[in-house]
């Protein structure tokens, strides 16, 4: 599983564009929309942050343990435990993007340029491409905790399962997600502890927490199970997508900006513009269904993504229930589709835009305080390919 | 050249004096009952190299200069005839009042079920041995430092909470891993809530305690103490392979529980020693009691597993066999029985393999061997610690061993 990610971080590295504009394969962090935009943005991002980096420690990814792993996961095929999926995401799935944390963080710190300090372990002559080796590390460790925790997020109950065989497989794929996510998490506190840095590793640690609250609040990965009765008005799913979306990042930024010893003020900025990208990109992501390109209804979506959430705000719980009820007329089964139209009638799927590009703004405004260069400029590119529709 | 690890126990016996052997009934059991030829060929092999090259792991090379200049034995003596010095447990007891309530500050979160979830094994229910092993030591070293005073500094204090919390999310996670149901004599967090919030349970403890580390705001301390992390997780992936080779089958074994269980122990002495004192030799000394109490602990628990149950219950209880584990008892019985090799290869998956395999434990002396390698660590963490200036808490900390392998439960 993952050293199948190596060669594909490999293959896009070695031919970035090629390899990008491969269907499937693509980079893009959004798979209804313009690849092209959105992997030309990125290609042209990776040139500037120099080398390309997978992100991922090599020295991770090629352990004993992981090819321990790795050979035990094909035991899991032909059955349905999620490790199998997040295993698969590595290779194909285009929208669980590896490289886009640790870009962004690598773009942000060549942006904000060299340290004003000079210490031992921030020699101008140890920068490659304007960013230092210890950012660098940083943004492997970003990638590592994000991976981390998709992969923990793939661990079943085993009470759901009561037939016998299948138990079997999903303890076993339980016992790979648990090792392989603890794995990863165990690389990632001794890369942190190697930062020489307590400040870092309390931020990136409390981002680590930030994650498991918004992973454990997040509605059950099965559509079928979200609750529809759930009450979240939309403050509330930004503060919850925030945690399993945007602290990670934001954090990150900040630490970056603390890795060369930048002012409190560029530190504030960095995971200001981390934190509202993440939210522009989650909002992206959520209106999918729901913009032209996207292909007609859907199958299923998420009725707590941003554009259902304030759809219900918008028409109150009471027209909200009703349109439950009425999808609801087959067999309890419900009819996306009507529920699709029913939001795409009135003003959720515009105010998601809205608040799209309200924080695509907001993560614009806070780079304009670092001086213009092509680092920034990535930045502002990609800022742009989250907002646009 | 390896030397092989079935001579471990020989070549310690060897070296043992008559006056200890005494002490010890196992060895009337020891002679040679072993395979044989080998052993004993090999024995010659052994005996004169007083260099346990190989051993340098788990027998740490003896050193003979003290830091303090106090003899080990009068020391010994003394404490073993001194009636009225109190107990470990209480003598720690001082600084270990507050500790779940410290842990639970540091697991502030405000959705209450997860909060409940993260509580749930910080109810001053459990033993709170490694706290209590970090926070003697702490004492101990503080007055063989004497720079700083006496009292306990509020980095060695979260060292000791910190240890607790590791200890805590890495049990969480074995029992996912392991599908037990019980522990601490309740339900696990996985049966009461499900594997996919006692997982994040678990990672949320973690992250909890990584930051309490971070805000003890020393660099070399953080290092150590994520090492210990790394280490348990590297432990669970060696406790999923086996070794085709006897040899390598035992050293496998020995590292796993340094892993799984002794690195903590021993990178949270490191910790406090690091934190009051600046000389390496007095890091190592703690680090190396840590590694040796670690080690013997987990040999004593995987001898109870044979041997806690079939005395209160009459009937095995062999958790570590059922999960397909081969720990020292059986390592040691395989030696006697090698029907026993095919079925540790297999881990005991055959219908009838954990019966058979008991009893080939019980009529071994696996048991009494794990027993008398447990008591040989024990040793060698009592000579370390001693080279400590005297101290009621370093007194503590040798009796503590003793403890460690009388424990019945």
């Amino acid at each position: 599983m993952l050293p199948m990610s190596v060669l594909r971080a490999t293959c896009s590295r070695l031919s970035c564009i090629g390899v990008t504009h491969r269907g499937q394969m693509n980079l893009s962090l959004f798979s209804n929309t313009a690849p092209s935009n959105w992997s030309k943005v990125v290609s042209e991002a990776e040139k500037i942050v120099g080398y390309p980096t997978s992100f991922m420690s090599l020295r991770c990814l090629l352990s004993d343990e992981l090819s321990n792993v790795a050979m035990h996961v094909r035991k899991l095929v032909g059955t349905k435990h999620p490790l199998l999926n997040t295993a698969r995401g590595f290779v194909y799935d285009s929208r669980n993007n590896l490289q886009m944390r640790g870009l962004v963080i690598l773009l942000l710190s060549k942006a904000a340029g060299p340290s004003s300090q000079s210490a031992p372990d921030l020699q101008p002559q140890d920068m490659v491409s304007g960013i230092y080796p210890s950012q660098r590390n940083l943004a492997e460790i970003a990638e590592l905790i994000h991976t981390a925790f998709l992969v923990h997020r793939g661990v079943v109950n085993l009470k759901e399962w009561s037939n016998d065989g299948q138990l079997k497989d999903m303890q076993f794929g339980n016992k790979m997600a648990v090792l392989s996510g603890d794995f990863l998490l165990a690389n990632a506190c001794t890369g942190l502890a190697q930062l020489n840095n307590t400040k870092v590793v309390e931020l990136i640690s409390s981002a680590i927490g930030d994650l498991v609250q918004g992973v454990y609040y997040e509605s059950s990965p099965n559509l079928q199970d979200s609750n529809p009765g759930d009450i979240i008005d939309v403050d509330v799913w930004e503060e919850q997508t925030f945690l399993s979306h945007g602290a990670l990042l934001a954090k990150s930024c900040q630490a970056a900006m603390e890795l060369a010893k930048h002012k409190p003020e560029s530190q504030r900025l960095a995971y200001t513009y981390g934190k509202h990208l993440s939210l522009g990109h989650q909002l992206h992501a959520d209106l999918q269904p729901f913009v032209a390109g996207g292909g007609g209804a859907p199958a299923a979506f998420s009725l707590n993504s941003c554009p259902a959430v304030l759809h219900r705000q918008i028409v109150g719980q009471d027209k909200w229930q009703q349109q439950l009820e009425e999808a609801k007329a087959f067999k309890d089964q419900l009819d996306y589709s009507m529920l699709w139209a029913a939001i795409k009638s009135e003003r959720g799927v515009s105010s998601a835009v809205d608040l799209c590009r309200y924080h695509g703004n907001k993560a614009l405004e806070a780079i304009q305080a670092f001086p213009p260069s092509e680092a920034r400029s990535a930045l502002e590119n990609i800022t742009g390919a989250v907002t646009k529709f | 050249m390896a030397v092989p690890w079935r001579h471990c126990w020989r070549w310690s016996i060897t070296n043992c004096t008559k006056t200890r052997l005494s002490n010890y009934a196992v060895f009337s059991t020891l002679s040679p009952r072993g395979p044989g030829p080998i052993a004993g060929g090999a024995q010659q092999e052994v005996l004169p190299s007083t260099h346990p090259v190989n051993f340098k792991y788990t027998f740490p090379r003896h050193k003979p200069r003290k830091l303090w200049p106090a003899s080990q034995l009068r020391c010994c003596k003394k404490i073993h005839s001194d009636t009225k010095l109190k107990d470990p447990f209480s003598l720690a007891q001082k600084d270990l009042a507050h500790l779940y309530d410290d842990i639970k500050k540091e697991l502030y979160v405000s959705g209450a079920e997860l909060r409940s979830l993260c509580d749930y094994y910080f109810d001053g229910k459990g033993k709170a041995f490694r706290p209590m092993i970090v926070v003697l030591m702490a004492r101990a070293l503080n007055i063989h430092s004497n720079s700083k005073g006496t009292d306990l500094l509020p980095g060695q204090r979260s060292v000791a909470m910190i240890s607790e919390m590791i200890h805590t999310a890495s049990l969480v996670h074995d029992d996912v891993i392991d599908g037990s149901d019980q522990r601490r004599g309740k339900s696990t967090i996985n049966d009461m809530w499900g594997e996919r919030k006692a997982i994040l349970a678990g990672d949320f403890i973690l992250s909890a305690a990584s930051m309490a580390l971070a805000r003890i705001g020393n660099t070399t301390v953080v290092s150590v103490l994520s090492q210990v992390i790394e280490d348990l997780v590297r432990g669970e992936f060696m406790q999923m392979g086996s070794k085709e080779n006897e040899n390598e089958r035992f050293k496998h074994y020995l590292d796993k529980t340094f892993k799984k269980t002794a690195s903590l122990i021993a990178n949270s002495c490191r910790a406090v020693s690091i934190l009051v004192n600046s000389d390496p030799e007095v890091h190592e000394i703690a680090f190396q009691y840590g590694k040796n109490v670690g080690i013997a602990f987990q040999l004593v628990d995987d001898v109870l597993d044979f041997t806690a149950c079939a005395a209160h219950l009459g009937k095995p209880s062999a958790a570590d066999l059922k999960l397909g584990l081969a720990t020292g008892p059986v390592l040691f019985a395989c030696q006697q029985f090698p029907e026993l090799h095919s079925m540790i290869m297999r881990r005991f998956s055959s219908q009838g393999d954990v019966e058979r395999a008991w009893q080939y434990v019980l009529e071994s002396d696996g048991v009494e061997q794990t027993s008398y390698l447990a008591r040989h660590y024990c040793d060698e963490a009592v000579r370390q610690v001693s080279r400590l200036r005297p101290s009621p808490e370093r007194d503590a900390l040798i009796r503590l061993t003793e403890m460690v392998l009388t424990r019945d439960k």
